[in-house]
């Protein structure tokens, strides 16, 4: 599996939130969606996935529900709610402009010192 | 709104559990499922695409931990399960659950007792309000001794209450003995003079009637008195007609205006006060330091400007009274601590010894548990594979170890209604009287609010301790062994640690011990110089008006002696001012030396004054130095002469022999006549805080004849069998005399050290249980450490090694513990102990030899406590070791 990137811990929220945005979705769906969505680039512990989701409703910013997936399996679906879209705006925002502070960081050449 | 989440998450977690797991589980196994499809889609056959589902899901059990800790209202659902789960262990390995209440139970229970005794005594002692700004001042001359002479001169006291920048309100007042009755009914009551403000400073109102008014201080007023509820159910039996009724003190009619509560008993346990009426020659009086004064002071002065304000006052009067005030400072102390001057160092230490008590205890429990751990890391190395997380596993052994220390609390509050019932019980009601808040020793809301907090406490340190220590595993090792857990040497070296705290806390402890209880022993035998066994008295004190003078009182006394000495069996009878152990400070006076330069006021030099009949010293045996002593030849019309003790004799006349010497008692311009020191004799200790070397001058009694003496007769038998035969000459004589304070002299030795005594025998019961404790951790730590190297013992047997060396090693291991333990305790013992002998000075001296005793003490219970492991080394068949594991 090379060529994948682990994620560091607190950017699983705000994927999974990503994902939820698209759609509601359960477990399975959420982790198949972020390796859709990143190209596949990032490595997820499947297990680790439970606790974050369970940490993202209690903090109120999804919403579980129980209905069927396609392959008829009962599964709990997650839903954004508005709380949880408005973090995920907020947190795309910080990230971006973490992103575009390290880039240009890194991206500096002796002569402009 | 992420509240609302939170509590709604919370209550949905509380109320369905079972369905949120069923859920979780659910949802887990549809994720495995899915996965197992998508793999069976690229090809794999199901069982396959299953197996790889689950194992790149991972810890399913793990994760679900992980999930339930995330889910609000996780850690109350855990700690439920905790406390279940510690509740079973505790019914399950009952043994160790008693053995570790009954050790928590000992250490918290001692301190309960002791604080329940700080709490009355110390934080208690009186009802009064604001009592911290209440405080004593009084005139300190700097070359008295004795720590009851706490006296202001009466002009100097009036000067003091018109200075209200510190002071709310200042009173003063003085005991007086007075003469209740008339004709054949007189008794003698102890009375307090007071100013007609005393009971408003101390913010008291009477259970009926009223208190004294300002006009009431003024002579001719001043017949009025407020009786104490004992007197009023005591000698009127709870009439209510006493009230406004008249009662016959000293032969002048009194009004009774009031009567005090039950709990009231300030300054001392008195019948009744009157108002404090000073002639204008008394009030005028600057040399003779004779009430005695209580302040408060006002809201926002503290103490240490109280005190800069009396010694700038004191400045003041030095200055305008050169002649009576030189030399004099005037000093305060809180109300609250005056009674405590000397016993606060001995509360602090037996509150400390507890304090002691409780550590070993924890020590010991912590050595258990740990051990325990070892057997138990199996288990916590599972937990912690199934997801259990260092919070999680610290929630758990806290909830043990406080479930462990909450039942040592509620055993030791239990208990500690009986202990501290027995401890105040454990002294005479005759004394404690005198000693403020001494009923008030009981667990009240205090006691009980510490004795949960130093549960608590201890639990929470044994757990957090528990959970440093056995949190560290070692999962893949643990769990692949077979046989029973193995130590890492890091937790041998903590245990071994212990160990060597416990005789740290044990030796010093033993060693504070070991002194105050030789202090207290020297205190028993403190009333040296005399010889109290198979002596009586008796106080006696005749009414002003029936003898009015030197004569008749010396008629009524001369009888009295000749009447009891001529009673079959009394071998000496003899009358004396202050008996040893009367738990009074003697009168004292000033005295000037002949042929030596005049001293002024402030500089003379001061000695307790006793006047004697001349049997007194043979009644006692008290010994003869030198020169005579007092005889019948020494009579009213004789020259005038006394005797003094040696101590006073040693100081003052240095190397020479007193005898012939002259002294005038008093000032230098006082118009006492000179006196010719006839004797010296030995040494008697007044009180058990008193110096033995008190200078004491003995006036014979033919030559200053007083009305209140005390009686005292050497018997050949009981003397208590006397008291009937003194009745009876008594009645002879003046039927109207009552008899007071009879009691025999061994009675009051013991009783006067009462306090000092328990307070010996808390701390030998401290030290015997910290030496229990001590050998008990030893002991465990030792076989713990023998069992855990059997394998090694075993391997060493079967290549010969001989049970000799076997011994050493492991009574080396023990010993060494206990000499790294000593080697740190020494120093520390050293200066406790010399700390402890300038706080409680006269009691407590630094000793070598306790010091050395108990270092090998030590040595010789580790020996005991690592005797049992070791012959059980040195028992191991080399055989079943090697197949141990």
């Amino acid at each position: 599996m090379t060529g994948q990137a682990q994620i560091l811990p607190g950017n699983l929220d705000l994927l999974i939130l990503k994902a939820a945005s698209l759609g509601p979705l359960h477990g399975y769906g959420i982790l198949l969606r972020i390796e859709q969505i990143s190209r596949g680039a990032l490595l997820i512990e499947q297990g680790a996935l439970y606790p974050a989701l369970f940490r993202l409703v209690r903090q109120g910013l999804l919403k579980p529900s129980w209905g069927t997936s396609d392959n008829n399996r009962r599964a709990k679906f997650y839903e954004l709610t508005s709380s949880g879209r408005k973090r995920l705006r907020q947190e795309t925002k910080d990230w971006n402009r973490l992103v575009t502070a390290i880039a240009s960081a890194l991206g500096t050449q002796p002569e402009e010192v | 709104m992420k509240v609302v989440a939170f509590l709604r998450s919370l209550a949905s977690g509380l109320l369905h559990r079972s369905q949120i797991e069923a859920e979780m589980d659910e949802e887990l196994r549809a994720h495995i499922a899915n996965r197992a499809d998508d793999l069976q889609r690229s090809g794999l056959p199901r069982a396959e695409a299953e197996r790889r589902a689950r194992i790149e899901f991972g810890g399913q059990e793990r994760y679900k931990e992980e999930c339930r800790e995330e889910r609000g209202g996780a850690w109350l659902e855990s700690l439920w399960t905790d406390v279940r789960f510690g509740l079973r262990m505790l019914v399950k390995s009952r043994g160790f659950s008693a053995l570790a209440v009954l050790t928590l139970a000992l250490g918290i229970g001692a301190n309960a007792a002791i604080f329940s005794m700080v709490n009355a005594l110390l934080l208690h002692p009186y009802h009064f309000r604001d009592l911290d700004a209440l405080v004593r001042v009084w005139e300190d001359r700097g070359i008295d001794e004795g720590y009851d002479a706490r006296y202001v001169a009466p002009a100097d006291a009036t000067e003091l209450s018109t200075h209200n920048e510190i002071f709310e309100n200042v009173t003063t007042y003085d005991m007086r003995s007075f003469s209740l009755g008339a004709g054949s009914e007189i008794q003698p009551v102890l009375g307090c003079r007071v100013t007609a403000n005393f009971f408003d400073l101390l913010s008291v109102s009477p259970a009926a009637g009223r208190l004294f008014s300002p006009g009431e201080e003024q002579p001719g007023a001043d017949q009025v008195a407020i009786v104490s509820h004992g007197f009023w159910e005591g000698r009127f039996a709870g009439d209510p007609r006493l009230l406004g009724g008249k009662i016959s003190l000293n032969g002048r009619s009194y009004s009774i205006v009031g009567i005090m509560p039950k709990d009231f008993d300030y300054p001392v346990p008195v019948e009744l006060w009157v108002p404090l009426v000073l002639t204008p020659e008394e009030k005028a009086d600057r040399a003779q330091l004779s009430l005695q004064v209580l302040g408060r002071l006002k809201e926002g002065v503290t103490l240490d400007q109280a005190r800069a304000t009396l010694a700038g006052f004191s400045r003041r009067l030095e200055q305008d009274y050169p002649k009576t005030n030189t030399g004099r400072t005037m000093k305060a102390l809180q109300l609250r601590k005056e009674l405590y001057v000397f016993t606060l160092p001995l509360f602090l230490l037996l509150q400390a010894a507890a304090g002691f008590v409780l550590l070993l205890a924890c020590g010991n429990l912590a050595n258990l548990v740990f051990a325990r751990m070892i057997g138990r890391q199996r288990e916590i190395a599972l937990r912690s594979a199934l997801g259990a997380g260092r919070g999680r596993l610290g929630q758990l052994f806290l909830s043990e170890t406080l479930l462990y220390s909450m039942a040592a609390g509620v055993v030791a509050i239990t208990a500690s209604f009986a202990s501290v019932r027995a401890l105040r019980a454990s002294i005479p009601a005759g004394w404690t009287k005198w000693v403020p808040g001494w009923d008030g020793i009981r667990v009240d809301g205090n006691v009980l609010a510490v004795t949960i907090l130093v549960a608590l406490g201890t639990g929470l340190v044994l757990g957090l301790a528990t959970v440093v220590h056995a949190t560290h595993v070692e999962l893949n090792n643990t769990l692949k062994e077979t046989g029973p857990g193995s130590v890492t040497p890091a937790k041998r070296r903590v245990r071994s640690a212990l160990v060597v705290a416990q005789v740290m806390f044990a030796f010093v402890l033993l060693v504070c011990a070991g002194l105050t209880i030789q202090g207290f022993a020297r205190l028993a035998r403190v009333y040296q110089g005399f010889e109290p066994a198979s002596a009586l008295r008796v106080e006696i004190s005749l009414p002003e008006k029936a003898y009015p003078d030197t004569v008749r009182i010396t008629n009524f006394y001369q009888q009295l002696l000749r009447g009891t000495a001529s009673l079959p069996g009394v071998q000496h009878a003899s009358l004396i001012t202050n008996p040893p152990a009367s738990n009074v400070d003697s009168e004292t006076t000033f005295f000037n030396i002949g042929g030596q330069p005049a001293l002024k006021a402030g500089e003379a030099p001061s000695a307790d004054l006793q006047i004697a009949t001349p049997d007194f010293f043979a009644t006692l045996k008290i010994s003869l130095v030198s020169g005579r002593l007092l005889s019948e030849a020494d009579s009213a019309n004789a020259a005038r002469v006394v005797v003094i003790s040696r101590g006073m004799a040693e100081r003052f006349w240095p190397g020479a022999d007193p005898v012939g010497h002259r002294i005038k008692l008093g000032t230098v311009d006082s118009a006492e006549p000179w006196v010719t020191i006839a004797g010296v004799v030995g040494d008697v200790r007044q009180n058990w805080w008193n110096p033995m070397t008190r200078p004491v001058i003995y006036k014979p009694f033919a030559q200053s004849a007083q009305r209140s003496m005390t009686l005292l007769l050497r018997t050949a038998t009981n003397p208590t069998s006397y008291v009937s035969g003194i009745r009876e000459v008594t009645g002879r004589i003046d039927p109207g005399i009552a008899l007071r304070g009879v009691a025999t002299l061994q009675e009051e030795v013991s009783d006067s050290i009462a306090i000092v005594r328990i307070m010996g025998i808390l701390m030998g019961i401290f030290g015997l249980v910290a030496l229990v404790l001590l050998s008990v951790g030893v002991y465990g730590v030792l076989s713990e450490s023998v069992a855990q190297r059997t394998r090694e013992i075993g391997i060493r047997l079967a290549l010969g090694a001989e049970t000799d060396a076997l011994m050493k090693l492991i009574l080396g291991h023990a010993l060494k513990l206990t000499a790294i333990g000593l080697g740190i305790a020494l120093p520390v013992s050293f200066a406790i102990s010399r700390a402890m002998a300038s706080l409680i000075f006269g009691i407590v001296s630094m000793d070598v030899t306790i010091l050395a005793g108990f270092t090998a003490l030590l040595f010789l219970v580790a020996l005991g406590a690592g005797y049992l492991p070791a012959r059980r080394a040195m028992r191991i068949d080399p055989m079943v070791a090697l197949r141990y594991e």
